[in-house]
């Protein structure tokens, strides 16, 4: 503080003066003499009352009035809490603000949620923005997201902050501030900087230009909390994932079933910080079981979790004969062996013939066909009822589709009947494999022996994604009912190609999977991961927080399709077509058990040349001295009319 | 004397000497024949009996004719004495904003137009006191000298002391005057009446047995008279322990019945000895209250 500063502010010490006024009036109305005061009968609450109440009034007013004028004095040297953007010779700024909007900064400290908290800072360095400051703003939640672009338009950036809500995502700093200066690069301005609103519980964050400005410390501050990120059915357990961030948040807590009988057991948790699994007994019949954790902490959102139906996992069906399909070093069929190299958290399920049943695909997403020698009129139907309910189906056609048995087709993939075609010295059209990313390269020679004549029969009105540098289809595309068909002209076997050897063979298995996932949709996933759904289909979805929005998006294999988004962590209910489905969203343990991290390098974080704001509020404060004076006239006025009005004496002694 | 006229404010009634000659002079003192009932030898008529009147005087034969109790009076041409009775307590400095000066200032400048007036007619005049600091007593006296040892001692005088809880000094005052005070001499005594000590009233209205004449002039500040407070206001006696705390404008009422009350209390007492009271405010006329008390001593005789 400066000396105007202080001298500026010890005007407010003059308020020692009416306080003496004040005292030295009452003194004089205490001690007045007079002879006969025996004869004068007294009234003495009265006149005490009405003569405090008034003076007491008067006093503050007027104490109010010398604080305002000493703050009048000290502004603008007065600093206060706002933010606000320090400038650089008073140029104009650009700046981004990296809003977390993740699971972790909905903990509760002594202001109020650490993204409240946030938001407010956002405001006030909103407000501080002056016409040609350029505003961008990036969430933090996983996966960061462009929420607005690099504007000068403030009103975009007020609306834009204006929807910003919390969310139950994973934490995704880096990129986000990646995200963040990319935003800002284009931009001509000189002062740029990178506004970093979050509890920092993430990796290292990634250094560069332009600086990083963390202006809200105490959003590093640890807050215990622990949180049940995860609950599945296995029959008569419910097996859950806790993640506590420290000892003490895990202290004296236990798991236990919502709703469930009165003697059901609660499951105490470890002292420890971390994830713990823990398992529960729970009656079969109970529908839509809950877990819940006792006591109480930071975060009370997050100690109720609905339970997921058994079988959540992703399944994979793989019909594949070990025989032909393996490789010569042995072990399984080398698409199963793909499918699990791809670590996609999947459950296959090999099987050498197709189910005849399509109550046999229950709990799978994608079948996967490996040189089927023909699909059985049952199996077909099966197979058809699958996919239009979402399923997703591909089928690597090998030689045997010249073997099929009396009665058995490849329908739905192809109609009519297909040959097998020896060739050789071709490889795959690059320019069709662009959607398959970087690894689709080099495809110039497969080694191939032969394929399946695919351009001589019915494709059904599919799509050809891919093409052989020939020109004839590789991998078609086809759209049934929910779901979607693929047909390759080549089979996992190393013994038609080196095609399952090459790295676009697992990229084409897990674009594959992933669609499975999108459109089936895992019945329990990660908070803030999106659901894909038909463009086509009606899709109604309620979540813990009401209506969940659904919009258009295309999808990696070009078609049109819907999505949403689960925010929150619990349980969803969605209505597509006339289906209905439960979907569980759960919450990341390593958001819950990753740390806040006080910046490293405080000095850098510094050189963000942000600051507490200094605001000049004179106008204000002189508004409130004038209106303050005014009352105080106000007053003395009623109080004189309302002596006049009681007084029997024409003048005072 | 100096200092003590410093101490107490004479304000505008200084100096008295000068005051006192000038309010005797309008009041007519010319050859004033000093006319009073009681022993003499020219017969002035008949009064009721009031106890301690002197028994040779009872009218035996109107006793006889009617049985009533009558005193027969005479004029007489005599020397009488006029014996001043001033409360100087420490009520009687009180002065308000308005008034020309304390109430003592101004029973002292009655008490000395008094005794001018008196002495100018060929009366002696004594001089004692209620209360009061630094006083002197003066015997009874006359001539010219009289009137100047009375001035000196009434600006001698401090008011002050608390005489409320003091009866005994109230009775030692009342004593001294009842011997100085023969047959036919007048008392008038001035005071505030208030702060008196219980009983007072009784005592100072024995003074006007045995013909005596007795005039009680009660002297108020206008402050006390009409007391115009407004508003919350906290008042301190200035004898005894009285504090109140009262609105002003809600306890006039009150105050004002019970000030009259007391006045009422005091001339029905006196009246009943053949005394009087005169009220006067420090702001009255000088000269207009000692002719009331004039005409309240001639009343007394008549």
């Amino acid at each position: 503080m400066s000396f105007l500063v202080a001298a500026a502010l010890g005007v407010g010490l003059f308020i020692a003066v009416p306080i003496a006024a004040h005292l030295l009036r009452r003194g004089r109305v205490r001690e007045r003499p007079f002879p006969p005061a025996a004869l004068v009968p007294p009234t003495r609450s009265v006149a005490r009352e009405r003569s405090r109440l008034e003076d007491r009034l008067l006093l503050t007013i007027r104490a109010l009035a010398i604080l305002c004028l000493a703050v009048i004095g000290a502004t603008p040297f007065v600093r206060c809490s706002r933010l606000s953007l320090g400038r650089n010779a008073g140029a104009s700024v650009a700046f981004a603000l990296v809003i977390d909007d993740s699971h972790s900064m909905r903990a509760s400290g002594a202001n109020g949620t650490r993204f409240a908290r946030s938001l407010r800072a956002a405001r006030e360095l909103l407000a501080s923005a002056r016409e040609g400051d350029a505003i961008a703003i990036v969430l933090a939640g996983k996966p960061a997201r462009l929420a607005l672009a690099a504007t000068t338009d403030l009103q975009a950036a007020r609306s834009a902050l204006a929807a910003v809500h919390e969310s139950d995502r994973a934490t995704d700093l880096g990129p986000a501030v990646a995200l963040g200066r990319t935003s800002l690069a284009g931009l001509a301005h000189h002062d740029k900087r990178v506004v970093l609103l979050s509890d920092l519980a993430d990796g290292a964050l990634p250094e560069g230009d332009p600086p990083l400005w963390a202006p809200v410390p105490e959003l590093t501050e640890p807050l215990g909390n622990c949180a049940i990120c995860s609950a599945e059915r296995h029959g008569r357990r419910i097996d859950a994932r806790i993640a506590c961030t420290s000892a003490e948040a895990a202290h004296r807590r236990s798991l236990q079933l919502v709703g469930g009988d009165k003697g059901a057991p609660s499951v105490p948790l470890a002292s420890r910080a971390g994830v713990q699994d823990l398992g529960i007994d729970a009656d079969p019949k109970l529908t839509h079981p809950e877990l819940e954790l006792t006591g109480a902490d930071s975060l009370a959102a997050d100690d109720r979790a609905p339970v997921s139906a058994e079988s959540a996992a992703l399944g994979l069906l793989v019909v594949a004969d070990t025989a032909t399909s393996s490789a010569e070093t042995g072990g399984p069929p080398i698409l199963e062996q793909g499918l699990a190299a791809l670590d996609s958290n999947a459950v296959l399920h090999p099987v050498a013939l197709l189910p005849d049943d399509p109550h046999e695909y229950q709990g799978n997403a994608l079948a996967v066909l490996d040189d089927p020698n023909g699909i059985t009129p049952e199996a077909r139907s099966a197979l058809i009822t699958f996919v239009e309910q979402g399923g997703v189906a591909a089928a690597f056609l090998g030689p045997r589709i010249e073997r099929a048995p009396l009665g058995a087709t490849l329908e739905p993939f192809v109609r009519g009947a297909l040959h097998w075609e020896a060739k050789t010295g071709l490889g795959l059209d690059e320019a069709s494999l662009g959607w398959l990313g970087p690894e689709a390269l080099n495809l110039g020679d497969l080694g191939l022996h032969g394929r399946a004549g695919l351009a001589t029969s019915d494709l059904l009105g599919a799509r050809v994604r891919v093409k052989f540098s020939d020109g004839e289809p590789f991998l078609t595309e086809r759209s049934l009912g929910r779901g979607l068909l693929f047909t390759v002209a080549l089979p996992a076997s190393v013994e038609q190609s080196n095609f399952p050897l090459r790295p676009t063979f697992l990229t084409l298995l897990d674009a594959l999977v992933n669609e499975a996932r999108n459109r089936r949709g895992a019945a329990q996933s990660i908070a803030g991961t999106e659901w894909l759904f038909p463009s086509s289909s009606n899709v109604a979805i309620d979540g813990p927080s009401g209506a969940v929005g659904v919009r258009e998006r295309g999808s990696a294999f070009g078609a049109a399709q819907k999505s949403a988004v689960p925010e929150l962590a619990g349980r969803y209910s969605l209505r597509i077509d006339d289906a209905h489905e439960e979907r569980v969203a759960i919450l990341d343990a390593a958001e819950i058990t990753t740390p806040p991290q006080k910046p490293q390098d405080p000095a850098a974080f510094a050189r963000g040349a942000g600051k507490t704001g200094s605001v000049d509020a004179s106008p204000e404060l002189g508004f409130l001295a004038l209106a303050l004076l005014g009352l105080e006239l106000g007053l003395r006025v009623l109080r004189r009319t309302l002596t006049a009005r009681t007084s029997h004496a024409p003048s005072r002694a | 004397m100096t200092t003590l006229r410093q101490a107490f404010d004479w304000g505008k009634l200084a100096p008295l000497r000068l005051h006192a000659k000038s309010v005797a002079d309008g009041v007519y003192a010319g050859s004033h024949r000093s006319r009073r009932r009681g022993a003499g030898i020219e017969f002035g008529g008949q009064r009721s009996y009031v106890p301690g009147d002197d028994l040779r005087f009872i009218d035996r034969h109107a006793l006889l004719r009617h049985g009533e109790l009558l005193v027969r009076e005479f004029e007489t041409e005599t020397d009488r004495t006029l014996c001043l009775l001033v409360d100087a307590t420490a009520s009687m400095s009180f002065r308000g904003e308005n008034a020309p000066a304390a109430k003592y200032a101004y029973a002292a400048l009655l008490a000395a137009a008094l005794a001018k007036v008196a002495i100018t007619a060929g009366d002696r005049v004594s001089l004692d006191w209620l209360g009061g600091g630094r006083t002197a007593d003066l015997s009874t006296s006359g001539g010219r000298e009289a009137f100047e040892r009375i001035v000196g001692a009434l600006e001698t005088a401090e008011p002050s002391a608390d005489l409320q809880s003091d009866r005994a000094a109230l009775e030692r005052a009342v004593a001294r005057v009842e011997r100085r005070a023969g047959r036919g001499a007048s008392v008038v005594v001035f005071s505030d009446l208030l702060d008196l000590p219980s009983g007072a009233l009784d005592s100072i209205s024995s003074l006007a047995v045995r013909g005596k004449s007795l005039v009680v002039v009660r002297v108020l500040d206008p402050v006390e008279a009409e007391f115009p407070f407004v508003g919350p206001v906290h008042l301190r006696a200035l004898e005894g322990e009285a504090r109140v705390e009262t609105d002003g404008n809600a306890a006039r009422a009150a105050y004002l019945a019970a000030l009259e009350e007391r006045a009422q209390l005091w001339s029905a007492q006196l009246l009943a000895r053949q005394g009087s009271l005169v009220r006067a405010t420090s702001t009255d006329d000088a000269v207009g209250a000692v002719r009331q008390v004039l005409d309240a001593l001639a009343g007394g005789r008549s």
